[in-house]
């Protein structure tokens, strides 16, 4: 009676151990998608990119947002990514699947520039 | 850019149509104006003055239009164009042609005489003004002048 106590303690407590690891690599596999699927965003207000500079970690989708009365464009210098005409509340996305920077303008106002970072 | 850096200046392609479109604007509306004294005056100097800033109006329309095209073509390669930009496209065409317009009505008049040109010119005119100054406020909004320095 006692010996099958024990061993029943012994199976209930391997299964929770079992368990938890698989919970543990549930877990570790979910913040891996998280990190992979991660976005971050860019408003445009007043002929300026807010942040001007942003840092994302390499998979990151960054989206510019228009929030100016004006249309305006997201350009990549380096000829990378570039967006039709965003009017008022219209949207660019763009996913950054290798580290480098990328410095990007408006071309209807290039003085307007800023910079995503992937790291 | 420098703004006193000619090379630049010449190869940002798009630049030239926000500096060229001031005077085909000032030669108009002070040709419009003269144009109005004129008549009331009935004095030739006056008339004259009209021709010759309507012809420089005319003339400079011709390097606005084709720069502001180039523009279009240029900064946004000249994908289909809707809301602020394409009002200032379809404006500015239709001004251009009423400055050309304007311009050839005064033209005609003084190959025959002077008598035919039509009083109603004058409506056309001051449509084209009002034309091109909204025209130019839309142009002033997208060009950010009114935006942080």
């Amino acid at each position: 009676m006692r010996r099958s106590v024990f061993v029943a303690s012994l199976l209930v407590t391997a299964v929770m151990g079992l368990g938890g690891i698989a919970g543990e690599q549930k877990s570790f596999a979910a913040r891996a998608q998280e990190k992979t699927a991660s976005t971050a965003e860019v408003k445009i207000d007043n002929f300026v990119f807010g942040p001007t500079a942003i840092t994302v970690p390499v998979g990151t989708t960054v989206t510019w947002v228009n929030r100016d009365d004006i249309p305006h464009t997201v350009v990549s210098t380096d000829k990378v990514f570039k967006s039709k005409v965003l009017d008022t509340d219209e949207k660019f996305s763009f996913t950054f699947t290798k580290a480098g920077e990328y410095p990007y303008f408006c071309s209807i106002h290039p003085k307007m520039t800023g910079k995503v970072v992937v790291q | 850019m420098n703004p006193f850096d000619i090379k630049a200046a010449f190869l940002a392609k798009h630049a030239q149509h926000v500096v060229l479109i001031h005077f085909p604007i000032a030669l108009f509306i002070i040709g419009v104006v003269f144009d109005f004294l004129a008549q009331k005056t009935k004095k030739r100097g006056f008339a004259e003055a009209a021709y010759y800033n309507l012809l420089g109006a005319a003339i400079f329309a011709v390097p606005v239009v084709i720069t502001g095209i180039l523009a279009w073509q240029f900064q946004l390669e000249g994908q289909k164009l809707k809301g602020i930009l394409l009002m200032h496209l379809v404006l500015g065409c239709a001004s251009a042609v009423l400055i050309w317009i304007a311009w050839g009505l005064h033209a005609r008049a003084r190959r025959q005489l002077p008598e035919t040109l039509p009083v109603l010119r004058l409506g056309l005119e001051t449509l084209a003004v009002a034309i091109i100054g909204f025209t130019g406020h839309l142009g002033g909004f997208l060009s950010g002048v009114n935006g942080p320095n």
